[in-house]
């Protein structure tokens, strides 16, 4: 049977859209796709309510019991899984509005919002952790900050997903120190230029080559960044005098400044009463 | 109500009957997995000799048949490697190889009989480049068999209704007529129409993924060709 080129382009069109007979849902608009899926918008028929629904390609039918799992502040949560018409495994879930990662940069967020963000992608890969479960393919792309500030990850991997160049790590065989690597590349990519030295001694260390040269977990980055921001000295860098200086002077300013005035103030007496 | 119009009916998967072609080449039957590879292939092959190397209809299709015909005796398959290159790519690049080598063996008999060839960069820009006219003649085929799969799937279990029904709408070149036309045309409820058609397109991605997987590597090949034909 032939097909003309606007036939071909209409049918890829229709027969790529989910059905979604037999489901509560009720299709709206594609809002993204990745390797794994197309998440779409919809609506909850019974709930009336929009959600994120993601299709997902038949061989990751696993995905959505491996999300449902993880039930923490800064992962999507997911609402119910189940399958098409097709045979093509589903999930809705919560419909998160907000800006990528990559597109909240361009709203020139304070460094210490950055770190902030930072460290709540943390916690939330640090739970995955613990529960045997990695990401496999963090960046930018997949972290979105919310209206009031709140952080999502969004899609968590599956063995098919083989992570983004920029952020995968050399790794023959991904685990969760893979994902050590490509959290030092979000770092990396939150910074931007002129970053403080302490910072990217993290990312540097975050993103060594060799696995067992990184963090042994994100608990351990987490920290190094939150001893950053304390003003305390970090397990990545061991950092020069004149440094170790410098902090200190700026964790212990005012009293050194009176510890200044003081000392001024006493040699002023002491060549007053000379005089 | 037919069963396959009810609300959350019957999911009537066809078992997977096509292997890949590693698994094929493993199994001894590369000429079943080379016919395969034919039916989808032709078609870009023969479109690719035209645009790249400006031949005309008859020289095309004996470099064509040509480049088959080679193929099939020189273990295509069997140096197909999928860490390089998928397999669409590695049977394009294969068939740049097979011209260049007719236009040597030309140059040597000195047009003494071989099949002239022409890079058609050597001559003025086509409307279409050649890799890409190799590609969408590659869709075009993939949905050209998908769609005889869907018919005759159709005709074997009873559902030429609704293929014609999925013929007047989705596969109308001009104007489609709205659901209700189509209802009344058929004599048939207009839910009934969307059913229809949401159980063709259905069974048409399901033959086009079944088509893909004959002729791919395996499941990682097998899922990027499904994210590349329905992006």
């Amino acid at each position: 049977m032939e097909v003309s080129d606007p036939v071909l382009d209409h049918l890829r069109q229709v027969a790529a859209l989910p059905d979604l007979t037999g489901t509560r849902y009720q299709l709206e608009s594609e809002i993204g796709r990745g390797g794994m899926g197309v998440v779409y918008a919809a609506r909850d028929r019974q709930l009336d309510r929009r959600v994120a629904l993601k299709v997902l390609d038949l061989a990751l039918a696993g995905e959505a019991q491996l999300i449902a799992r993880l039930e923490h502040p800064a992962i999507v949560p997911i609402y119910e899984s189940g399958a098409l018409a097709d045979g093509r495994p589903f999930y809705a879930m919560k419909l998160v509005s907000g800006a990528r990662l990559d597109r909240y940069l361009a709203e020139h967020p304070t460094l210490a919002e950055r770190l902030r963000v930072i460290r709540r992608v943390s916690e939330a890969l640090a739970f995955a952790h613990s529960h045997s479960i990695i990401h496999r393919d963090l960046k930018p792309q997949n972290v979105m900050v919310g209206p009031f500030g709140e952080v999502y990850v969004m899609d968590w991997g599956v063995d098919a997903v083989a992570g983004t160049p920029a952020f995968r790590a050399p790794d023959d065989r991904l685990d969760q120190r893979s994902d050590i690597y490509a959290l030092g590349g979000l770092l990396q990519f939150l910074l931007q230029a002129p970053a403080p030295p302490a910072l990217r001694a993290i990312v540097a260390k975050a993103m060594s080559v060799d696995p067992a040269h990184r963090y042994p977990d994100v608990a351990a980055l987490l920290a190094d960044i939150e001893r950053f921001e304390l003003g305390l000295s970090i397990e990545a860098w061991s950092e020069p005098l004149w440094h170790k200086l410098g902090r200190f002077w700026s964790r212990n300013a005012v009293l050194l400044w009176l510890v200044v005035a003081y000392t001024l103030v006493k040699f002023l007496l002491f060549f007053l009463r000379k005089a | 109500m037919d069963s396959d119009t009810a609300i959350g009916g019957p999911h009537d998967h066809f078992p997977s009957t096509q292997v890949s072609l590693l698994e094929a080449t493993a199994a001894g039957v590369s000429s079943e997995a080379m016919d395969r590879v034919i039916a989808l292939y032709w078609k870009p092959v023969y479109r690719f000799i035209r645009l790249k190397f400006r031949k005309d209809n008859e020289d095309a299709k004996d470099l064509t048949q040509g480049f088959f015909a080679a193929a099939l005796q020189r273990e295509f398959f069997a140096r197909f490697d999928p860490a390089k290159a998928s397999f669409r790519t590695y049977l394009r690049m294969a068939v740049e190889r097979f011209a260049a080598s007719q236009y040597a063996a030309a140059n040597r008999q000195k047009r003494g009989g071989g099949i002239q060839i022409e890079l058609v960069e050597d001559q003025q820009a086509e409307t279409e480049p050649p890799e890409q006219g190799f590609e969408r003649e590659w869709q075009r085929q993939l949905f050209s068999l998908a769609l005889d799969d869907l018919r005759a799937h159709c005709d074997g279990c009873g559902k030429q209704l609704q293929f014609r029904v999925f013929q007047d709408y989705d596969l109308a070149d001009a104007d489609r007529p709205s659901y209700a036309d189509l209802a009344l045309r058929h004599g048939i409820p207009e839910t009934s129409v969307t059913n229809y058609l949401a159980w063709a397109r259905r069974m048409l991605r399901e033959f086009v993924d079944e088509r893909l997987r004959g002729t791919t590597s395996g499941a990682r090949e097998w899922r990027a060709e499904m994210g590349r034909v329905w992006k």
